[in-house]
């Protein structure tokens, strides 16, 4: 795929494998220069002043949140709250939506496979209301039985937060179904897409959930943009997390006014640049077709679940078909640590993660103490795939004890 | 593949070392982590005098703190406890003589903040 620049890079001597999009996908050269046509033709701040570069970059950022809540299936635009990443949009809920709304004895549910990001603001939440996490287990191929969350979902049960596909297990959720559940039982449903929006079709309505959040940097987009949706109602009766500029109708010596939804939580000079580069990956993705990212990752991904079970001693965490998957596979290899396994990638050219990949609790629910993570996207090849194995095989040669 | 990290003898340490294992009655011993990638080194000293006498580490970590863990022994067994304090993270380094991403430097130099917490809880039991 030519369209990504960095893809040509030579590293160690060797060509560049970019096994590593869960952890941030690479851009193609559209919104490169996107980015960079903003600040050569367009860039003024927004919604301030009367000049034309002013209206210019105001209808540009605008325009973005239109696409982005075009992409999402958003009911409308006002529904998009432009934020740093996932992990800010999530702060977001639990600050302005948590605190206020949680109290002793509740509870917030969420699963043992969530990404720091997604577990950590409710922890927080918890401590300063007295609210309690409580956890779904998952099964041994690491999804989610629905009678599982039946039998948690308590009326104590107030939040349900829940990764749209797990960043470690790959695994896909019943995010809809989830959400239909906790719904009944009166409870709000947030869901993170991180690893979800990039690789196939989502739509927050049909999906029924109430908070969705992700990040741009992992569909094409630039570092440095995030979303958070949210149904207007909710916004509505949230708090912002950040006064000053941008926020505000009208302010006088003791009192203040909010802006309307979703100006009132983006104080501060929005990350225009990053908007436009998103809406560029969002251009990008639609034009390549959702259906077919989805096409691509799942014959690239049952090719690497095959070619991967034929190694001894190699481990693959999560769901056995790649249909209940996201484009990620995450092993383990019996006697070598997976830094190991990644320096010896990496010596190659092969670029893949290794560690906790922020999921502590669950790596700590199946006793590893570590693991490698293969991550794939629309520039991901068989041959790569290949590459990596055979690099698998030689690590094994060199360290096996 | 001419990467130095894997080279042979570096790996001839990594399986055989004689420092790995456990002790039966140490005078001290900790538990070293690192939170980021999971690695846990366990360390073990039997001190006399001042003096480390034997030592002992058990991993589950990968090959730079493993590596790292053997060297560092190596260089500890007969010294005093005010020479054990002395040794350098860029001194271990060099023994080691690897070329390590910024990120693996932590693996490497795992070992001795063990060493570091282990003499600070020796000589708390001792006061």
């Amino acid at each position: 795929m030519n369209d990504f620049p960095i893809l040509d890079r030579k590293i160690n001597g060797k060509e560049l494998v970019y096994l590593d999009t869960a952890a941030t996908s690479q851009k193609p050269q559209q919104v490169i220069d996107a980015i960079s046509d903003y600040y050569r033709e367009h860039n003024a701040n927004v919604h301030r002043g009367v000049h034309t570069l002013g209206d210019e970059s105001t209808e540009i950022y605008e325009n973005a949140r239109k696409k982005v809540a075009g992409f999402i299936g958003a009911v409308s635009p006002s529904e998009i709250i432009f934020t740093k990443n996932a992990t800010d949009s999530l702060n977001i809920i639990a600050y302005g939506w948590g605190l206020k709304n949680l109290k002793k004895g509740d509870v917030v549910l969420t699963t043992v496979a969530e990404h720091n990001s997604n577990l950590l603001p409710w922890m927080f939440v918890c401590e300063s209301t007295g609210a309690k996490m409580e956890y779904l287990e998952l099964t041994p191929t690491g999804t989610l039985d629905l009678k599982t969350v039946e039998s948690k979902i308590t009326n104590r049960v107030k939040v349900v937060v829940i990764s749209h596909a797990s960043n470690v297990l790959g695994t896909i959720f019943p995010v809809k179904e989830i959400s239909s559940i906790a719904g009944e039982m009166g409870a709000v449903t947030i869901i993170d897409g991180s690893q979800a929006v990039p690789h196939f079709k989502v739509n927050v309505q049909s999906i029924g959930c109430d908070f969705y959040a992700f990040s741009g940097h992992k569909m094409l987009g630039p570092m440095g943009i995030g979303v958070l949706w949210a149904r207007k109602e909710l916004l509505g009766k949230m708090t912002p997390l950040r006064y000053g500029g941008g926020m505000v109708l009208d302010v006088a010596r003791d009192s203040y006014e909010l802006a309307e939804v979703p100006g009132c939580f983006e104080g501060g000079t929005p990350d225009v640049a990053g908007a436009v580069g998103l809406a560029s990956a969002v251009d990008y993705l639609q034009n390549y077709g959702m259906d077919n990212v989805r096409k691509h990752e799942l014959e690239i991904t049952q090719y690497a679940l095959d070619k991967l079970e034929e190694v001894k001693g190699l481990k693959i965490l999560g769901p056995e078909n790649a249909e209940n998957r996201t484009g990620l596979i995450t092993f383990v290899i019996d006697g070598i640590h997976s830094h190991d396994v990644a320096s010896v990638l990496d010596s190659e050219g092969i670029a893949v993660r290794s560690g906790m990949h922020c999921a502590m609790t669950l790596h700590k629910t199946m006793h590893l103490p570590a693991s490698t993570r293969a991550s794939f996207y629309i520039y991901t090849t068989k041959r790569e795939i290949d590459k990596m194995v055979e690099v698998i095989k030689k690590a094994q040669e060199i360290l096996g004890r | 593949m001419d990467d130095t990290l894997y080279r042979e003898e570096l790996m001839e340490v990594y399986k055989n070392t004689k420092n790995r294992g456990t002790l039966s009655s140490p005078s001290v011993e900790v538990l070293e982590k690192n939170p980021l990638c999971g690695d846990q080194i366990k360390l073990q000293f039997e001190i006399e005098d001042g003096v480390i006498k034997n030592a002992k580490f058990d991993a589950s970590a990968c090959a730079v703190s493993v590596i790292s863990s053997a060297y560092l022994l190596d260089k500890l067994f007969g010294k005093t406890l005010e020479q054990a304090k002395k040794i350098t993270k860029e001194e271990l380094l060099d023994t080691l003589g690897i070329n390590l991403t910024t990120s693996r430097v932590k693996c490497a130099t795992l070992a001795l903040e063990g060493l570091k917490h282990a003499l600070e809880k020796y000589e708390n039991t001792k006061k």
